[in-house]
């Protein structure tokens, strides 16, 4: 009587709507606006990204230093007051530094918008980086240092980004515990006049967003002018190691850390979509043959993925597990196992099948709500690509052929160029 | 306000729907009203090792991974000391495959030796991961079987130790199933883009048929009362020292949990916490400091725990982590300080109803716990705190006879 248990409901093959709108608006001292109105409570998000990542820094910690000190005390705010007042009008902040940008993120109540741009201005144009509170926050970074320092997973990826982009880059190059005495705050200040200007950064504001919205804008942002002059010299340059292969031992741990993989294409190649795909069916979903193979059919490990990372001035991807240290050379063998699997035979339609779909739910979720948009949105942004960059990957995820993920998968994945780090 | 429906299976399942019409997406949550504290003390980890066998395919669904990818779907679940809950989120037009898949596995998951051999060495590759193989990570471990001394809290999800998953065997997990994943012991909910009356159809289409089974009454021991502090000092080798210090406080029901969970955020909640204030930025005693409580269903615990900075002796941090609870006993808390937490609270609760799966998992959250109406009403229960409440509430559950300390030290700091 079950039977009709048997059969799966039909399914349809989904589109995600690319076709958002995103209103640009140019404020008067040259910072762009980016707006996207949507979603069903009265809040917003409102992202700063500014192009002042480690890629720019002379040396190390200071990119993401001079951001963590922005909120550390402002000329009209103590470090403790700008808090207060932050987390009294319930208003979410945080700041980050990425390899390429860094950012301002807040959450708020629509209620309080022009509390949060006002705090907004104190924190990106207005902070004096006391000397008392770069002290605490060096002791402090230099504690979670340490203790990341603990983890084989960062001492297996720290070293692969080393092998990967070398050590004369941001990119590649490991910190030390001598590099948290180096910071100063006249090396903070210097750092955030040249990059944290209107000209070098974007607001990008999602949610429900009110008529007022860029008026407000205008009347807090307005005063802050300031051209950018990019910098043309820099002493950074990349290029990988020689030394495919490092094993660091750690005694005492009872699991490797593995990294596999090497630099690559970014967004803007026009085989980056297919090589996505590639990624996917490789490491990338939790049906992929990474993780069938080496999580569910072997158990040697809780998680393995691979994926596949765009930047500025490069790209790279990397498989990543961690394993029982009796499992280490099992592990490393299939995962080059599965790549010349997919270097030397056709993906079977049904598998293709369900990459596509998966990838076609996947690109709805990334639409789904504003501040799913604004990632997105960000996320091109940066490249200088807009959300076409979305349709040619839906057009690829639905028409790339067995034969073309073959052909990439012998492009990028030569076994021979790629690092294999282990740690543990 | 969260609009929602409900509605009552034969054999006992509560579903409950909840349209939101700007998503092309809908979830589905899935609580069952089991967690690790109805193991057997001697195997603990086998609900969350059930979790893991839950995905290995059902009777008349081979697998349960690939169907769901190829309909567009994401799912995970995760298991703690009460409640299993498995969610999806999935384009709201192939919807009735998430209704076949969890049903199929209520109905009858195929668990054979074969796959929990598998999944048990998966599961012990992440008590590894995440206990064995991390700075801090067995903190725990230790601190429940401290605080606890007869309730099933004293072990963590992930079982009490590797030896008992290794002994799990293939007809434990099938009568754990039985005892505990009945359609009477489940909530299921739906969000997002879908009717309401069609949601029930399919809920009744795809598990009415399901008959009710008989589960296990739920008979734990209650803790008894904490007399007299508790003490231990463990040696690892991690970078810095650190302090964790945890109290007894009432269940997830009780009157004073609001209060509690107010109490923890204007401890340490954002960055102007009290204890952030004084013993991170203005005495440099910690390099991190950190409260909050468990937020068990039974009696659970209220936590701060902190990391030492360099070259300060933990003894001289732990008193003045005590002297900032005193003040507060004391009733040094001013208005605006409850009122920023509150507003905290507020901004976080819209900012979960803007998604479709928080929005899920809350209802049957709130439904286990008596009426998944909270939803709704529970920030009016936070905004109901008083200052008074809050010293009241401090002087009742932070007393030193109902702590439990752990030492945490470095061995890799000379003494």
């Amino acid at each position: 009587m079950d039977n009709f248990r048997k059969k799966q409901p039909p399914v349809k093959s989904v589109n995600a709507t690319t076709g958002v709108p995103v209103e640009r608006i140019v404020l008067n001292n040259g910072m762009s606006l980016y707006m996207i109105n949507a979603g069903t409570e009265d809040i917003a998000k409102v992202e700063f990204v500014v192009k002042a990542g480690m890629a720019k820094e002379s040396m190390p910690l200071l990119a993401g230093t001079t951001n963590m000190m922005l909120s550390e005390g402002t000329q009209h705010y103590t470090a403790e007051e700008l808090n207060s007042t932050l987390d009294y009008y319930g208003i979410f902040q945080n700041l980050s530094t990425d390899r390429d940008t860094a950012g301002l993120n807040m959450f708020f109540l629509n209620r309080h918008i022009e509390k949060a741009l006002e705090l907004a201005v104190e924190i990106l144009f207005l902070p004096v980086f006391p000397e008392k509170e770069l002290t605490l926050l060096m002791k402090k970074r230099l504690a979670g240092y340490r203790i990341s320092r603990g983890k084989v997973q960062n001492i297996a990826s720290d070293q692969f980004y080393e092998s990967v982009f070398g050590n004369n880059h941001p990119y590649g190059k490991q910190i030390k515990e001598q590099d948290f005495e180096a910071i100063t705050t006249d090396l903070l200040r210097d750092f955030h006049s040249e990059y944290y200007k209107p000209g070098n950064m974007a607001a990008i504001i999602s949610g429900k967003i009110h008529k007022n919205t860029v008026q407000l804008f205008e009347k807090h942002f307005g005063g802050f002018a300031g051209q950018f002059q990019p910098a043309g010299n820099s002493m950074n340059f990349l290029k990988g190691s020689d030394i495919r292969k490092i094993r660091i031992e750690k005694p005492g741990t009872v699991q490797a850390a593995i990294r596999i993989g090497s630099a690559t294409i970014n967004k803007r190649h026009p085989d980056y979509p297919g090589l996505k795909i590639l990624n996917t069916i490789l490491g990338g979903y939790f049906g992929s043959r990474l993780m069938k193979n080496i999580r569910e059919n072997k158990g040697y490990t809780y998680s393995i993925y691979s994926s596949v990372t765009s930047l500025d001035q490069a790209g790279y991807k990397v498989i990543s597990t961690e394993t029982g240290k009796q499992y280490i050379n099992l592990a490393v063998d299939e995962i080059y196992r599965e790549i010349s699997f997919l270097q030397k035979e056709p993906v079977k339609n049904d598998e293709l099948e369900v990459v596509r779909n998966y990838m076609s739910g996947d690109m709805v979720r990334m639409f789904d709500g504003p501040f799913a948009i604004a990632d997105s949105f960000k996320a091109v942004w940066e490249f200088g690509l807009d959300f076409s960059y979305f349709d040619r990957m839906l057009i690829s995820v639905k028409t790339i052929t067995p034969e073309e993920i073959m052909r990439l998968a012998n492009l990028y994945y030569n076994i021979d160029d790629l690092y294999e780090i282990t740690a543990g | 306000m969260i609009e929602f429906s409900k509605f009552i299976l034969d054999n006992g399942l509560r579903v409950i729907v909840h349209e939101d019409r700007s998503t092309p997406l809908a979830a589905m949550n899935i609580l069952y009203d089991a967690g690790s504290k109805d193991e057997d003390p001697g195997l603990t980890g086998l609900a969350h090792l059930l979790e893991h066998l839950m995905y290995g395919g059902s009777a008349n669904i081979p697998e349960y991974d690939t169907p769901l990818q190829l309909a567009g779907g994401d799912n995970n679940a995760f298991t703690n000391n009460d409640i299993t809950n498995y969610y999806i989120t999935i384009p709201s037009e192939n919807v009735e495959t998430a209704f076949w898949l969890e049903s199929d596995r209520m109905l009858d998951p195929d668990f054979t030796q074969k796959k929990t051999e598998i999944q048990k060495n998966v599961v012990i590759e992440e008590f590894r991961q995440r206990y064995l193989n991390q700075p801090y990570g067995d903190v725990m471990l230790i601190l429940r079987s401290l605080a606890y001394t007869v309730h099933p809290y004293r072990w963590p999800t992930i079982g009490r130790d590797i030896s008992h998953i290794e002994k799990i065997k293939n007809e434990d997990v099938r009568r754990f199933f039985n005892m505990n994943y009945a359609p009477s012991k489940a909530i299921l909910s739906l969000t997002g883009n879908i009717d309401s009356n069609k949601a029930f159809d399919l809920a009744n289409r795809w598990f009415g048929s399901i008959s009710g089974r008989t589960s296990k009454v739920r008979n734990l021991p209650a803790e008894p009362q904490q007399v007299k502090a508790r003490e231990i000092t463990v040696r690892r080798n991690v970078p810095s020292d650190a302090l964790y210090k945890a109290w007894h406080i009432g269940p997830r029901t009780g009157d004073d949990f609001y209060t509690l969970d107010l109490l923890t955020d204007l401890l340490a909640g954002g960055e102007s916490g009290r204890l952030f204030n004084r013993l991170v930025r203005e005495l440099n005693l910690f390099s991190e400091i950190n409260a909050y409580i468990t937020s068990d269903f039974d009696p659970g615990l209220a936590i701060i725990s902190g990391k030492i900075m360099r070259g300060t002796d933990i003894k001289t941090a732990e008193n003045e982590l005590i002297k900032v609870v005193e003040e507060i006993k004391d009733g040094k808390v001013s208005d605006t300080e409850i009122e920023k937490v509150k507003n905290r609270y507020e901004t976080s609760t819209v900012l979960s109803n803007t998604n479709i799966l928080h929005k899920a998992m809350n209802l049957c959250i709130y439904e286990l716990l008596g009426n998944a109406d909270m939803i709704n009403t529970d920030v009016l229960n936070y905004r109901n705190v008083t200052k008074k409440m809050v010293t009241e509430t401090v002087n009742k559950y932070f007393t030193p006879e109902n702590c439990s300390t752990l030492h945490y030290l470095s061995d890799q700091l000379t003494r």
